[in-house]
C-alpha cells in the first residue's frame, strides 16, 4: 500500500498522511493559543473546557501512576487530543485521518514506549532496568523482549486497524447506496469509534507507563 | 495466468476463513456485556462505571478481530489490486 503523493517540496514528496497530520497540528495548536489566553481563577466560557480536559486527564493519570506521574500528563494530553482530532477529522467528506495511516499510529506507540523505557531508567538506574528483562528467570529474556515489541504492535495496530477499516467499510457504502445511509455510519465509525478507541488507546498508553515503572 | 487466478482465489478463500475471528469475538463481547448487565441489575448505582469498564473490555478484546482485518486488508490491498489489472488485460 504506497502513500497517495500529493505534492512536492523541493524534491520532498509530501503524502495525504502528512498533510493531514499538519493540518491536525495546526489546529491544535491555534485552538490552544486561543484557549490559554486571559486566563482568570474563576472559569468563565471557553476556559471550563481546558479545566475539564486537563483535570480528566490528570484524574486519570494520577489514579494509575500516583502523584509522581504528574510529568506524564502533558504527554498522555498531546497523544489525546491528537488522536481524538484525527479519527473525528476523518468524517469530513474528502479528508484523510492521519490514523489512517500505519506511520502516525506507530510513531504516536513508539513515543510511549520510548518515554517508558526512559522513565524507567531514570526511576530504578540502568543496570536495575537491565536486570528486569531477566525477571523471573534468566532464560524468559527473549520472551521478555517479544513482549515488549508486541506491545508496541498491538497499540499500534488496534488504532490503525478500527480507523482504517472503518473508512473502508464507509467507502464501500458510499458505493452501494450514497444518498441517506453513510450519515448514521459515519456517526458511528466516525464519532463513536473515534472517541473509544481514543478512549482505550489513552488507557493503555497509561497502563504501559505504569507497568515499566514498577 | 492460471497462476495468477490461482493466487487470487486462495486469497479470497483465506480472507473469508481469517475473518471469522470476527464471529468469535462477537460471543465474547456478548458475553460480557450480558455479565454487565447482571452486575447493573444487582447494583444500580455502579452503572456509569460498569459500563465504562464494559466498553474498555470489550474495545481490547475486539483488537484480536481488528488484526485479522489488518492482514486481510494488507493482502488485497497489496496483493489482488496489482494483479487483478494484468488478470484483467489477459483474459
Amino acid at each position: 500500500m504506497e502513500p497517495n503523493i500529493l505534492f512536492y517540496i523541493y524534491k520532498l514528496p509530501v503524502s495525504e498522511a502528512l498533510l493531514w497530520t499538519w493540518i491536525v497540528m495546526a489546529i491544535l495548536s491555534i485552538a490552544s493559543f486561543l484557549l490559554t489566553r486571559n486566563l482568570e481563577k474563576i472559569p468563565r466560557g471557553a476556559q471550563h473546557l481546558v479545566e475539564a480536559a486537563v483535570d480528566g486527564i490528570s484524574n486519570l493519570v494520577s489514579g494509575d501512576l500516583g502523584p509522581e506521574g504528574k510529568v506524564f500528563v502533558p504527554l498522555i494530553l498531546m497523544v489525546t487530543s491528537f488522536v481524538f482530532l484525527s479519527n473525528l477529522i476523518g468524517v469530513v467528506p474528502g479528508a484523510f485521518s492521519p490514523t489512517e495511516d500505519l506511520t502516525t499510529t506507530v510513531v504516536l506507540a513508539t513515543i510511549v514506549f520510548v518515554v517508558g523505557h526512559v522513565a524507567a531508567i531514570v526511576k530504578k538506574g540502568f543496570f536495575t532496568w537491565l536486570k528486569g528483562f531477566f525477571e523471573p528467570y534468566w532464560f524468559l529474556f527473549p520472551i521478555n523482549i517479544v513482549g515488549e515489541i508486541s506491545q508496541v504492535l498491538s497499540h499500534s495496530f488496534r488504532l490503525y486497524g478500527n480507523i482504517f477499516g472503518g473508512g473502508i467499510l464507509l467507502g464501500i457504502v458510499y458505493m452501494l447506496v450514497p444518498y441517506v445511509l453513510p450519515v448514521p455510519l459515519m456517526a458511528w465509525f466516525g464519532v463513536l469509534m473515534g472517541a473509544i478507541q481514543t478512549a482505550v488507546f489513552t488507557m493503555l498508553a497509561i497502563a504501559y507507563i505504569q507497568m515499566k515503572l514498577e | 495466468m492460471m497462476e495468477i487466478a490461482i493466487i487470487i482465489a486462495s486469497i479470497a478463500i483465506g480472507s473469508g476463513i481469517a475473518l471469522l475471528a470476527g464471529g468469535m469475538v462477537g460471543i465474547g463481547e456478548g458475553y460480557v456485556a450480558g455479565k454487565a448487565v447482571e452486575a447493573i441489575a444487582r447494583q444500580p448505582e455502579m452503572e456509569g462505571q460498569i459500563r465504562t469498564t464494559m466498553i474498555l473490555g470489550q474495545a481490547i478484546s475486539e483488537s484480536g478481530a481488528i488484526y485479522a482485518l489488518a492482514v486481510v486488508l494488507l493482502l488485497i490491498f497489496s496483493v489482488v489490486l496489482p494483479l487483478l489489472g494484468r488478470l484483467m488485460e489477459l483474459l
